[in-house]
């Protein structure tokens, strides 16, 4: 039998179509995955932010921490992912795959996509005015007994922080334990000296050493009203001491008056 | 016989209007042109903008974009900073002996906590639980018993600054390396022993070992430095300690 030509353009169009089908049922199937793979390395590459060498060279270190060696540098033009921060290191890995850390002084340098600077937070005197959060230890006097405690504030605002406070008090009498949790207005937040004014409430719980006769425990509401200073030294560190005066609502007639005063170290971040 | 002036001045009155429109017109040439001694009045005539009017022009001229060569139809890419992953805090649990003065070395067990401010220093919370033995004392003296079973119990309680130095690299074998530092401390606390709160002086120095970035691991000697009246008269007792930890960093 003869085939004509018309015959074999024919079936040529039916395995062209059949093939195009296939095609278009392998795409829908594939694609969805294909396109979810996309987006995972799009999402994987938003993840990190992108910052590009301007300076001649980046040093890459062991670790984080100037005494670690530095073992790659990143040349100028090429682009690094930043990863993660630990103290004022930045891990960040380069266009070839290779991890390290980089100091923020040197990464301040970096610019982003758009030509901007990289903004780092060194911990400086406006950083001291203007923080999220502060984390401190102190000791001083509770009423003669020697007090230990440690501290956390939120800043609402660069005036306006609110504390907690947890500390052990121990005395020739009593020993004890308070928390509390108060109001702290700062004056001046931007000066390295800046007075505050603090109120606040919480619980303490007092108990006799062994050694005495005298009353039982007994855990009472306690109010206080104080003032102090702070005094920014250096990078994210400040000195704190202040003075309080508290007030014991006690379960019997009279309320009892508890003169504090604390000095501490404490760290802003 | 006629000079030649007088032949001029005695020229048809036509004549003498054509070279007058010639010597006219010759004049009217020369004040096109810009004389030296005529260029100063000029100058004084010819401003016709104040000084701040031209400032004015100038600024202007600043002000407007541009003109444009070529008109980019790219659109300027919005960077959204994404937050970077902070890993200052350090969280981990230790375990080694404590050796209690007048009292046996006994196992002790803790949970530590730091915040690293700097590469150099960091804030550090410990507690530790331990119990104490009997004291030479109660061993020969034979029914002696100088504190119940719950007064045995030593658990303390420190809050320390501590200052990491000679940071470095450790080697194991030939193909892995890891960061390490020595660190010291010094803080206060205090002890609950023997059914008293003592306020505690505690100070220590350790070594760390990273294998990863948030993995270390720690050996560490620390002395609890308390007054203890427990034997009839007060004294300073020194409680020295040596643990071995591990802690993520997060």
């Amino acid at each position: 039998m003869e085939r004509s030509i018309t015959t074999i353009r024919f079936r040529l169009r039916k395995t062209s179509l059949a093939l195009l089908l296939a095609c278009i049922a392998l795409s829908s199937v594939l694609a969805p995955h294909a396109r979810a793979a996309d987006q995972d390395n799009d999402r994987k590459r938003d993840k990190y932010l992108q910052l590009f060498v301007v300076q001649p060279y980046l040093e890459l270190r062991t670790g984080a921490g100037r005494g670690y060696p530095v073992t790659q540098v990143v040349a100028r033009d090429e682009s690094v992912d930043v990863i993660k921060r630990k103290t004022d290191w930045y891990k960040v890995r380069t266009e070839h795959g290779i991890e390290g850390w980089a100091s923020a002084k040197d990464m301040a340098k970096l610019q982003l996509a758009d030509g901007a600077f990289f903004k780092v937070d060194f911990g400086d005197l406006e950083g001291f005015a203007r923080h999220h959060y502060e984390l401190g230890i102190l000791a001083g006097d509770y009423g003669g007994a020697t007090l230990i405690g440690g501290h956390f504030s939120y800043s609402l605002n660069p005036s306006l922080k609110i504390d907690l406070a947890a500390s052990k008090f121990l005395g020739n009498a009593t020993n004890g334990e308070k928390y509390e949790i108060g109001l702290n207005h700062v004056f001046l937040p931007n000066r390295r000296w800046s007075p505050f004014f603090e109120l606040g409430t919480g619980i303490v719980h007092i108990e006799p050493r062994v050694t005495l006769v005298t009353p039982i425990d007994r855990t009472d509401q306690t109010g206080y009203v104080g003032a102090g200073m702070r005094f920014y030294i250096a990078r994210r560190f400040f000195l704190r001491g202040e003075y309080r005066w508290n007030t014991v609502f006690t379960s019997r007639d009279d309320n009892e008056d508890i003169k504090e005063w604390k000095l501490g170290l404490a760290a802003f971040f | 016989m006629e000079t030649r002036t007088r032949r001029i001045l005695l020229m048809r009155p036509l004549l003498q209007a054509a070279v007058v429109g010639v010597l006219v017109l010759a004049l009217s040439g020369c004040q096109a042109l810009r004389w030296p001694w005529l260029g100063r009045d000029r100058q004084s005539v010819e401003p016709l903008e104040t000084e701040e009017q031209a400032e004015q022009a100038e600024l202007d001229e600043l002000d407007r974009p541009p003109p444009r060569v070529i008109d980019p139809q790219v659109e300027r890419r919005k960077i959204k900073v994404p937050k970077i992953d902070d890993e200052n805090f350090e969280l981990g649990v230790t375990y080694g002996f404590l050796s209690i003065e007048d009292f046996t070395t006994n196992a002790i067990y803790g949970i530590t906590g730091s915040y690293h401010v700097t590469e150099d220093f960091f804030l550090r919370a410990d507690v530790g639980r331990s119990n104490a033995g009997r004291t030479s004392f109660e061993t020969l003296g034979g029914n002696v018993q100088l504190l119940t079973e719950s007064e045995r119990q030593f658990t303390t309680y420190s809050l320390s600054v501590g200052y990491n130095f000679l940071p470095g690299e450790v080697f194991v074998g030939r193909n892995v390396a890891m960061n390490s530092s020595f660190y010291v401390l010094g803080g206060i606390g205090w002890t609950k022993f023997a059914g008293d709160d003592r306020l505690t002086y505690n100070f220590g120095a350790g070594f760390k070992v990273l294998p990863s970035d948030w993995l270390a691991l720690h050996i560490g000697v620390q002395d609890r430095v308390f007054d203890s009246d427990l034997l009839g008269r007060t004294k300073v007792t020194n409680n020295i300690e040596m643990v071995l930890g591990a802690t993520v960093f997060f």
